[in-house]
């Protein structure tokens, strides 16, 4: 089965984005990005005319991990390995067959707050195609014994998500944070596999007023005649705003390293004061930047490289939801130099807090990001994922040109004061690995 | 007896309708009477044959249904070795019989059914 691939992410600074094709010849194409029409049944239509010989259309769905309950955590686990289930239009056989035969490829992806439905195929074929995503995001059947086959597939997910600090820690991190939506895991809780019933959770959450139908590569008037297929008159529940509370959580799980997780409350997505968080975030360091390289421009590196000789490696953490935020750092180290590294790494954020900041590194730090963004936006996925998540937020987008001009509006005193608001707030940490020298959060 | 209908019950007789009329009424009930599988407290689709289709068929019922079929079964099966019948009070009433695997019959021939066509392409 080509590309059923269902897997995890989370969305970080989403910001607008405009075509790339607006710099090849924008005076020979006219603008190819039609306002984002509403339906009357709720639906948001956007599409992006980039003349492409192959089509991409999302379906995104507010029925991210956040809008679980207690009653059935794990239901978005589940979805995410159903879409390729029996529908009312189309046994699993033939919307498997059907899209093969066409050389479309059906994925899911799904993250705290959105669940992604994108269909891939040629311009030709999207009439044919599009028949099994409207099928499987709005018909499904969920026969139970398709649902209990999952059931492998579901520990499999799990086993593999074990295997990975990175994951652990990041769920950790959000289950230590919040207290209610987006505490939620990614992934189906133990004692939730095979008890769990999806369909009030899809009768309330897969509406047309908490959808959007986002379409690359083809004309508005196709994409509008699709949606109009998209109605439902149950208006669904609404979810409860995150709460932050700021905890911890501690893995024991043996050995060299640890990975830890210090993070503080953030900015709301699309806010102004997250262009600072993005912004610090890329000060203090995200990465090599220069593949396999070593780390050494990283302000983070460079600080905790005095506190001790042994490997490590630190990146800043920044994550934005639609109604609150994470940003801090992240730093694996080796399980006897935790403590140092840890304190280095805070000690970094510090000093930018108190103003140890050139226009320079300001510059760079700018430029990075919005280098970064705009990259992000030249391969489809990024390009479709950004617009179906500002239409389904906001219900409009901004256009790169904005979005980098805000970003270019990010003062010094915004990333100090962003930096301060990491020092002062009740911190959050989650850590993973051999623990006996870390510290904890109190303790920092 | 029980077993001249339990031959005939492969599927092919099972789908087959008898005319719908109330002329035929009388007829079916005292056919299915004296097929004799109500005495030992049988429905129709207890006695079906059991090929791979079927057993796709049994795998997706209700677990309450198919407790119940679990039971009957049993239930027959521990008369037979005794030699007895239930008393005519119990006997399965022609109006209480349910098809119950029809639907989920169907759907597997028709799954199956539409593999095949797709193998042919």
């Amino acid at each position: 089965m080509t590309g059923f691939r269902g897997f995890t992410h989370l969305s970080v600074s989403p910001l607008s984005l405009s075509p790339h094709c607006f710099l090849l010849s924008s005076n020979v194409f006219k603008s190819p990005l039609k306002p984002v029409s509403k339906l009357p049944s709720g639906l948001l239509v956007a599409s992006l005319e980039n003349y492409s010989p192959v089509s991409k259309i999302g379906v995104f769905v507010k029925a991210g991990s956040r809008y679980e309950t207690a009653e059935n955590l794990g239901v978005t686990h589940i979805l995410r390995l159903a879409s390729n289930l029996t529908t009312k239009g189309a046994s699993a056989f033939r919307i498997c067959r059907g899209l093969e035969a066409v050389g479309a490829s059906l994925s899911v992806t799904s993250s705290r707050e959105h669940m992604v439905y994108s269909l891939d195929c040629l311009r030709d074929d999207f009439e044919g195609a599009m028949e099994y995503l409207i099928n499987v995001t709005t018909a499904p059947d969920f026969r139970p014994w398709e649902l209990s086959d999952l059931l492998p597939r579901v520990k499999i997910d799990k086993a593999v998500a074990d295997q990975s600090p990175q994951i652990g820690v990041l769920e950790k991190l959000h289950e230590a944070a919040y207290k209610n939506a987006l505490s939620n895991s990614l992934y189906c809780p133990d004692h939730m596999v095979g008890k769990i019933s999806v369909d009030h959770f899809f009768a309330n959450n897969y509406t047309s007023a908490r959808m959007a139908l986002v379409g690359l590569g083809v004309s508005h008037a196709a994409v509008m005649k699709v949606g109009e297929q998209f109605f439902s008159t149950h208006t669904g529940f609404g979810a409860p705003g995150a709460v932050y509370r700021g905890g911890e959580l501690r893995v024991q799980s043996g050995g060299g390293l640890v990975h830890a997780l210090l993070a503080c409350e953030g900015a709301v997505a699309g806010s102004a004061e997250a262009n600072a968080f993005s912004v610090l975030q890329r000060l203090l360091g995200v990465g090599p930047h220069v593949k396999r390289g070593s780390n050494i421009t990283s302000k983070l590196s460079q600080c905790i490289a005095k506190a001790t000789t042994q490997p490590f490696d630190a990146t800043a953490f920044s994550a934005t939801y639609s109604d609150s935020g994470l940003f801090g750092v992240y730093v694996i180290s080796q399980a006897d130099s935790a403590r140092e590294v840890i304190n280095a790494a805070m000690a970094q954020v510090t000093a930018v807090a108190e103003g140890s900041l050139t226009a320079d590194d300001l510059t760079r730090a700018k430029t990075q990001l919005m280098a970064d963004y705009l990259m992000s936006l030249e391969s489809s996925e990024g390009l479709l994922e950004e617009l179906g998540v500002q239409v389904l937020s906001s219900g409009a987008y901004s256009s790169p040109q904005t979005v980098t001009q805000s970003i270019d509006a990010v003062t010094s005193s915004d990333v100090v004061k962003a930096a301060k608001k990491f020092d002062e707030s009740k911190k959050t940490m989650s850590c993973y690995g051999h623990l006996a020298n870390t510290p904890f959060v109190d303790e920092l | 007896m029980y077993n001249l209908f339990a031959f005939c019950a492969t599927r092919k007789t099972v789908c087959r309708r008898a005319a719908t009329s109330r002329l035929m009424v009388g007829f079916r009930k005292w056919y299915y009477n004296a097929c004799g599988f109500n005495r030992l407290g049988l429905m129709r689709d207890d006695t079906i044959n059991e090929d791979s289709d079927v057993k796709e068929a049994i795998r997706r019922l209700p677990e309450q249904v198919y407790n119940d079929r679990m039971f009957r079964l049993k239930r027959a099966l521990d008369l037979s070795m005794k030699q007895q019948i239930l008393p005519k009070d119990q006997w399965t009433k022609h109006e209480e019989d349910v098809h119950y695997l029809e639907p989920y019959l169907e759907e597997v021939v028709h799954e199956r059914k539409e593999k095949e066509e797709w193998a042919k392409k």
